[in-house]
């Protein structure tokens, strides 16, 4: 496997581990990791895949928190898709057995391999399936949300497609990874048809010894239900841009205020003395022309970002963060209560929000955890969008976890773009092949 | 007179001249456009004229400070420009109102502009300027406001300060628009509303380019609400408008009697007189703001019974927006009440409850509500002179109301001053004063150790009106220089923080101002404004941070500081950072782009982000 020159402090790291884990947890036949909370978190591009391996006395216990690759930032190996290796690897350290399904939010990049994969999760064994109560199909407020969601993304990719725009890069990229999640939520609804138990859970709500994991207790901090915070996950309701290039009425292609024939205007009749707009001049006006709808597209995956399950899985007095992608509506909505402080500081393990984006970790929430006695983990990647991660967050995960945090774009995957060159991977998280593993406590 | 060759001794009449004698050039060129928009359709004096200053125009068209340009970015297409010196449109008043026609567009934005610039420039005594261009090679129009009357395919139209630009959107009507055919050409160019409120968002970057910052939440906000107080007040500055309104309900009448305008024991003139559930006003402004459904959220508060809590929980800049635009209306409907008690009174008393109203009492109302919009427009414009430089707040505002009337008007006939405080103190905005009091909140002087005043010498403060271009800009160098000086030499005293390498100031607009006072006082002065840049620290390889504070200052004809009205970078450096941090977390748009340097997007803003 290509790897990245990094810097190592300790040759204890060099010990990949290179074979899957024993059931229990207790692979590498490390000592030390016996009994201990696993956490492995796989780089399959941009997305989230995350396997928690639970030591019990039955046994290991497992958790999938979200499966999934944004298209435009899915990335292989040796010619397989990244997200593929992991669900392989997941199917064979789990023995296709797993206690709890969480896709914590309707993006691609979290649930996609719940759709790839719908047949193969069929063959597994799975207690639980659980979801935000944004996508319970017997809430009417859900499905309220949902519709309209739903028709803004298909009307945006159809405005998208109409102007030839790449889905590549931008707010075309934002609405893809809205679209297309039919499949992945046929198989969770569904219970993956082998029984799961389907849950939809909100902010308040306590799952308590959930597919009878003993001792294992799971607060779920968002999304919200209350009015002041329903905004944050309603998509914009003044979508009147939309009505361009047919919206509303049905019609297609773009409005032509004037009779062109009538009223266009050429330059180079002389009886007028009007100057030309330069071109530049010009190029920016039609950008301004286009950026109504790019804004309405990043503010609807910005909706979307705020269903995010937040869940703090309790488990043998170590407490394990997992807020999805939640953004800053998402935390608001509880980080500010008298109750938070109690919560954030007791944390053991973080999952970085949302790839690392600059409103999704909010100050005031990382603030409250405790200084250097817990560890995060980020999966990110520059591709799709650049400014993820947000450079200013860094420094800060360096101070409050001291330095005990890893980026998922570490593993150097060759053709695809990754952490910048020095990035140290602390010897407390174990690389594979192409994920890390955090052992807890 | 007599031709050279006079030898006859016969004085002759000199030869007729074959040309005739010229025509004084007329003062005023009358313009037709719609008084609300296209949907009102003939109602309420709909069709109106406006009377803008006359001044030779290019197709268009295109004037010494506006141009426009009929480009559609969307269509990439220019539609044809209308010639409004053409004999035809001149000889009958400006083209007829068309929806169909992209010229009548064209005179109509035009119109409403230059009214709008107008009335800024009487209220302000000098000739209006725009921010100054970005791009030294972007020569085209230098100088001119451009306007897109056609622009884009959006429900939305917006000042953009980095073109100079106001663009207008236009959009096919919903299917469940009430007043419009759905797939119907909407035009937010034809709303004169829309026209004058973004027209005034220019015109404010023009006076006071530092508002665009984002310094607080207060700073969207007010922009937004200037710009719908000026948008509407001109609407009741309109005597037709308030004419229809009057004569149309009786509710004026009745709510004299149900809710005089001072009730024994309060003190003054009771605020909430005017909140009475069928005030047309009330419903006028509405009306207006719904037209098409883009400013409406404004407008949500005018008429409300007022809370005083309300802006402690109110972030959003349209509802914060929204209490200020009610404020100046509550100050505004008390002051009209006060006005026509006695013709209402009367009315009543001679005419029973159910009598129409009679249309000499229709006029004298119609008169008295236009007139006071207007002295209202104009008290409202006038503050911008005694704004901060940066980092404007409501209670600023209230402070620059009353610091501007005081001086133009000592003795407050009207009280409308005490409507404003009144009006304000009832929705809670708070100054940064001692007390609610006129004299409090009258901005203060420059702080001189020995209470003397300070003096700016050697300012030459003559009207650009009266002078030849080039002697105008040669003065105006002079001025720099000298105001410069001055401000450097007494930075504390004009309330600036301390001189330093991070922390520099520079003078960036000096006016000499002519008002007339209503009891015919010219007032003679000069407005500056010094900016103070502090430079902070940079923390981790980011660019330094860049604060701004400064002061605004009046000075008399001789050059004594009368108001020294000051920002300090230093206490804004620690308000911003948290604010900005707050902006950050709320922005829907932050996790892709960077918002670190803030500055107010009317796009966005206009869209409801």
């Amino acid at each position: 496997m290509p790897t990245k020159k990094r810097p190592r402090r300790n040759n204890r790291a060099k010990t990949k581990t290179q074979h899957e884990p024993a059931p229990g947890g207790t692979s590498g036949g490390a000592g030390e990791r016996a009994g201990k909370i696993q956490v492995r978190m796989f780089r399959v591009g941009f997305g989230d895949c995350f396997l928690l391996t639970l030591p019990t006395a039955q046994g290991p216990r497992y958790i999938l928190v979200d499966c999934g690759v944004h298209s435009k930032g899915n990335i292989k190996l040796e010619g397989t898709s990244l997200l593929e290796k992991a669900f392989d690897n997941i199917a064979q350290v789990t023995g296709k057995k797993l206690s709890i399904v969480i896709a914590t939010h309707p993006h691609q990049d979290h649930i996609s391999g719940f759709g790839s994969f719908a047949k193969q999760f069929g063959e597994f064994s799975i207690s639980e399936v659980w979801m935000p109560w944004t996508e319970d199909p017997d809430d009417p407020q859900a499905k309220s949300l949902h519709d309209k969601r739903t028709t803004l993304v298909s009307r945006l990719q159809a405005h998208f497609a109409a102007l030839g725009m790449s889905e590549d890069i931008g707010p075309a990229a934002a609405v893809a990874n809205m679209a297309g999640n039919a499949p992945a939520f046929q198989a969770l609804h569904s219970g993956f048809g082998v029984g799961a138990k389907v849950r939809y859970f909100k902010a308040g709500d306590l799952a308590k010894e959930p597919a009878g994991i003993q001792g294992l207790n799971v607060s779920i901090l968002g999304p919200p239900t209350d009015q002041k915070f329903l905004a944050q996950m309603d998509p914009p309701a003044n979508d009147h841009y939309l009505r361009l290039r047919g919206g509303d009425t049905g019609g297609a292609g773009m409005v032509e205020p004037f009779d062109r024939q009538q009223w266009s205007f050429a330059k180079e009749d002389p009886s007028l003395a009007w100057p030309e707009l330069p071109e530049a001049y010009k190029k920016e006006l039609r950008s301004r022309a286009n950026s109504a709808v790019d804004e309405l597209a990043f503010a609807l995956d910005q909706c979307v970002n705020n269903c995010s399950i937040v869940a703090l899985l309790s488990y043998q007095g170590l407490n394990l963060l997992f807020p999805g992608d939640a953004q800053y509506g998402n935390w608001e909505s509880w980080v500010k209560s008298s109750g938070s402080a109690s919560l954030l500081s007791g944390v053991s393990f973080y999952k970085v929000a949302h790839h690392g984006s600059v409103n999704a970790n909010p100050k005031e929430a990382l603030e409250k955890m405790p200084d250097a006695k817990f560890a995060a983990m980020m999966s990110t990647q520059s591709r799709p969008w650049p400014s993820i991660p947000a450079p200013g967050l860094l420094p800060a995960l360096d101070r409050k976890t001291g330095k005990q945090w890893v980026r998922s774009d570490a593993i150097a995957i060759s053709g695809a773009p990754s952490a910048p060159a020095g990035t140290v991977v602390p010897p407390v998280f174990q690389e594979g092949d192409f994920w890390f593993d955090y052992f807890v406590g | 007179m007599a031709s050279p060759d006079s030898t006859s001794g016969r004085a002759s009449l000199p030869p007729k001249s074959p040309k005739p004698r010229p025509i004084a050039p007329a003062s005023y060129r009358p313009l037709k456009a719609y008084a609300f928009d296209p949907s009102q359709g003939k109602y309420f004096g709909n069709y109106m004229t406006l009377n803008v200053k006359y001044e030779r125009l290019q197709p268009g068209p295109i004037g010494a400070q506006i141009a426009v340009i009929d480009y559609d970015a969307s269509n990439d297409c220019y539609y044809e420009p209308v010639n409004l010196d053409e004999d035809a449109i001149l000889i009958r008043d400006g083209l007829d109102p068309s929806e169909s026609d992209p010229r009548f567009h064209q005179q109509m934005v035009y119109a409403v502009v230059k009214e709008t610039i107008e009335r800024f420039e009487f209220a302000l005594g000098r000739p209006i300027r725009w921010r100054a261009a970005r791009d030294p090679k972007d020569a085209l129009y230098r100088g001119k406001l451009r306007i897109f009357p056609h622009c884009m395919q959006e429900a939305n139209a917006y000042y953009d300060p980095s073109l100079h630009a106001i663009l207008f959107g236009y959009f096919a009507a919903p299917a469940d628009d009430e007043l419009n055919l759905p797939g119907q050409t909407i035009f937010t160019c034809l709303s004169h509303d829309i026209v004058a409120h973004e027209t005034t968002h220019a015109l404010i970057d023009g006076i006071r380019p530092y508002f665009m910052e984002q310094t607080s939440i207060d700073t969207p906000a007010f922009h937004e609400a200037f710009a719908d107080i000026i948008a509407l007040l001109q609407h009741f500055s309109m005597t037709d408008n308030m004419r229809e309104t009057i004569a149309g309900t009786r509710g004026l009448l009745e709510m004299g009697e149900l809710a005089p305008y001072a009730q024994p024991g309060s003190k003054g003139a009771q605020i909430n007189a005017e909140i009475a559930r069928d005030n047309p006003l009330v419903a006028l402004a509405k009306q207006f703001g719904s037209a098409m459904k883009l400013r409406a959220g404004l407008r949500s508060a005018i008429g409300t019974k007022p809370g005083s809590h309300e802006l402690e929980t109110k972030t959003e800049p349209h509802d914060r927006g929204s209490i200020l635009v009610a404020a100046v209306f509550d100050a505004y409907f008390t002051s009209y009440l006060k006005k026509t008690h006695d013709l209402m009174s009367l009315a009543s008393a001679y005419a029973g409850a159910s009598a129409e109203l009679h249309p000499y009492l229709v006029n004298r109302l119609a008169d008295a509500a236009s007139k006071t919009a207007k002295q209202f427009e104009h008290i409202c414009i006038r503050a911008l002179d005694y704004c901060p430089v940066t980092d404007i707040r409501f209670g600023d505002f209230l402070q620059a109301l009353i610091t501007a009337d005081y001086d133009l008007v000592p003795d407050d006939p009207y009280g409308y001053r005490s409507a404003f405080i009144d009006a304000f103190r009832s929705r809670g905005i708070r100054p940064f004063a001692s007390s609610y009091s006129e004299e409090a909140l009258r901005w203060g002087g420059p702080q001189v150790k020995d209470g003397s005043s300070l003096q700016c010498f050697g300012m030459n403060v003559s009207l650009q009106q009266q002078m030849a271009d080039e002697d105008f800009r040669a003065a105006q160098e002079h001025n720099a220089k000298i105001i410069t000086n001055f401000a450097k030499q007494h930075a504390v005293e004009l309330g600036l923080d301390p001189i330093a390498e991070n922390c520099k100031i520079d003078v960036f607009s000096f006016h000499p101002v002519l008002r007339t006072a209503p009891d015919g006082r010219p007032l003679l002065e000069m407005v500056a404004q010094v900016l103070q840049t502090l430079t902070l620290p940079d923390e981790g390889g980011k660019p330094a941070a860049k604060v701004h504070g400064g002061a605004a200052l009046v000075f008399n004809v001789d050059g004594t500081v009368r108001y020294a009205i000051h920002k300090s970078a230093n206490r804004l450096a620690a308000l911003q950072a948290a604010y900005r941090a707050q902006l950050s977390n709320h922005s829907a748009l932050s996790p892709y782009c960077d918002v670190s340097n803030a500055q107010v997007n009317f796009r966005a803003l206009h869209r409801g982000y």
